[in-house]
């Protein structure tokens, strides 16, 4: 098991009303497993998603990566969400003045590796992604679809354990949008990547192994 | 320093183009190289100004002088006796006499208070360097007349001077005897120094004890020394020397307290430009709260990778600081060509009356721009600290929803 999320619940106040976004929401992900989260928008998907990955906090339940107890606040966080965690979001969030390459090896270097190494490293991951010609191009000199691949790349240079993909393809196009989905399919299949999908295509989701649907609150197994 | 600092320093100096001359910048490295510009100009000018005062009154004045416990001349035989005892010091450079006092000098309807010295003669009297014009080395009924005094009197080179010596020891019910004498004006005198310039008149030994109805004698004895800071130490070990008979006065005694005075003015003068820093530093502060607002999605997702606070600190405080060195630099060369500008200008002359000197001077001395250098990046670098604060108050989690 590499990560096991236990009895979720999150809460937000908004005005006068009290949203409640996660109610014992319970998720176990393993080596391998591809699973998409589902559901409404604001229903809490990617509230759920940013619990796993330690950026929020829940309100009560407990999380688990490779058996260790973990917590957004922990001190140690920062190293899990670097060398256990990827993340893609619906917006590249790619730094504007770095290239490509520049911009995929951000994960290494914090993780002390060398410079030379990353480097070589990225450009062997954006090749894999179909990105060869473009190790030197600045983000806006890529499309939309690039950069999502640029920032897949970023996600599994450190080779993580998990993916937390969010709304991967929510702002591309038809086409793009497919790219980028086979391309996790790929990856999952020939590298046993495991991945966390939130996305509100239904059809998408589908093709995932394990697919939850979020409804008020409770996470909901679709499939798998 | 970590892996992602070093390589983030790297593009900067790498790609300063791309990451450093932003417009945000701009505002920031005007604000510090105009401050610092102003505070180096300002600690120059008054260096030089320090400077300048100290080698006329060291250049100007005796570093010691040795005259009678009593008030009466020193006679031939004891300015032997004087020499004997110099002489055993290797610190003097020379010691000459001097016989000088005050008396009026007139030109047609025009009368001036002047002070009159004169020296034996020699090669390369102590006033030698200051002449201006004409010559050096005068001649009976000749006179070496100063600068100011010369404008004052309406006198030109060639001129006759009347030097008039009122005998204040022989008051009578008549009045006031003097003696007087014309002189042709053959030198003129200007060191700089205005009191010099203002009132000092030279004509030769036997000329001067004709106007005294002095036969013999001087009223003052003169050392120069090799070293003028060690004139204080050295006038103590002389005044035990010369004994009771003796009065000697090193050059601090009178000059001290108006150079610390003048060094004293010049830090103020610092402390109080480098407030304009500390106003630049505001600059400072808004920029580095623009770079953080502007770039907080970036600063998030180097969060979200696993960056640590202080690495994303220090990522910041590298590329401001980068630019805010930069530019305490580049203020150091504007300092540099203000104090030159200042100094070449012919719009303005200091008023000797009230400065000393007449001439604004700027010295440009190592240690004044190491400690401009270190007061402009530490308070920079102040600055730079406080609005990192906000990237602590940063929720990467807001960040990344707010985008959508």
């Amino acid at each position: 098991m590499i990560l096991s999320a236990r009895h979720l619940t999150k809460t937000y106040i908004d005005s006068d009303q009290t949203i409640e976004v996660l109610k014992d929401a319970s998720l176990d992900v393993q080596t391998g497993n591809m699973i998409s989260i589902t559901g409404k928008s604001g229903c809490g998907k990617s509230t759920m998603l940013h619990i796993m990955g330690l950026l929020d906090a829940p309100d009560s339940g407990e999380l688990y990566i490779c058996g260790e107890r973990v917590h957004s606040e922990s001190k140690s966080a920062p190293m899990i969400r670097n060398r256990d965690l990827g993340f893609v979001f619906q917006f590249h969030y790619l730094i504007e003045d770095l290239t490509a390459v520049e911009n995929v090896i951000l994960p290494m270097l914090i993780a002390g590796n060398q410079e030379s190494h990353a480097r070589l490293k990225a450009k062997e991951i954006l090749a894999l992604l179909g990105l060869a010609e473009r190790f030197n191009r600045y983000p806006n000199q890529l499309s939309g679809g690039e950069q999502q691949r640029v920032s897949l790349a970023r996600a599994l240079i450190n080779q993580p354990k998990i993916v937390f993909a969010d709304e991967p393809t929510g702002n591309l196009d038809p086409v793009h949008s497919n790219e980028v989905w086979e391309m996790i399919m790929n990856l999952n299949r020939e590298l046993n990547q495991a991945f966390v999908v939130v996305t509100h295509d239904v059809e998408a989701a589908n093709r995932a192994h394990k697919s939850y649907e979020l409804i008020d609150g409770r996470l909901n197994l679709k499939k798998g | 320093m970590e892996r992602l600092e070093r390589f983030f320093l790297k593009r900067y100096i790498e790609a300063p183009k791309r990451n450093l001359f932003r417009f945000s910048f701009v505002f920031m490295v005007l604000g510090i190289m105009l401050s610092v510009g102003i505070l180096s100009a300002g600690l120059h000018l008054f260096q030089g100004y320090e400077s300048t005062l100290r080698k006329l009154l060291l250049d100007s004045f005796s570093h010691i002088g040795i005259s009678s416990a009593y008030g009466e001349m020193i006679s031939e035989a004891q300015y032997e006796e004087i020499i004997s005892y110099t002489d055993a010091f290797p610190e003097i450079e020379s010691t000459i006499p001097m016989l000088g006092f005050p008396l009026m000098a007139q030109k047609n309807d025009k009368i001036r208070a002047a002070s009159l010295k004169a020296y034996p003669d020699m090669a390369d009297p102590p006033f030698a360097k200051y002449i201006s014009l004409g010559k050096k080395n005068i001649s009976e009924g000749e006179v070496i007349v100063g600068h100011y005094l010369m404008q004052e009197l309406n006198l030109a080179i060639g001129d006759t001077l009347n030097l008039n010596y009122p005998r204040l020891d022989q008051i009578t019910p008549l009045g006031i005897p003097s003696t007087r004498s014309d002189f042709r004006i053959a030198g003129v005198y200007r060191s700089g120094y205005y009191e010099n310039d203002r009132s000092m008149v030279v004509v030769t030994m036997a000329n001067a004890r004709e106007l005294m109805m002095q036969p013999d004698g001087y009223s003052k004895i003169e050392l120069q020394l090799e070293d003028p800071g060690r004139a204080a130490q050295l006038n103590h070990r002389i005044s035990a020397i010369l004994g009771p008979d003796f009065i000697s006065i090193p050059w601090n005694y009178h000059a001290e307290s108006l150079l610390r005075l003048v060094a004293m003015e010049k830090w103020l003068i610092f402390i109080v430009f480098s407030f304009l820093v500390l106003i630049a530093g505001i600059n400072v502060i808004s920029t580095v709260s623009t770079i953080i607002i502007d770039q907080k999605a970036e600063i998030a997702v180097l969060k979200t990778l696993g960056a640590s606070r202080r690495t994303i600190h220090r990522m910041l405080v590298y590329r401001v600081g980068m630019v805010g060195v930069l530019s305490v630099f580049a203020g150091q060369v504007l300092g540099a060509l203000l104090s030159w500008f200042v100094e070449h200008q012919s719009f303005y002359r200091l008023k000797g009356d009230v400065y000393f000197i007449d001439t604004l001077g700027a010295k440009i001395t190592l240690p004044n721009l190491a400690i401009i250098f270190a007061v402009a990046t530490a308070l920079i670098f102040i600055c730079i600290m406080i609005p990192l604060r906000q990237i602590d108050r940063m929720q990467i989690i807001e960040v990344i929803r707010n985008k959508h």
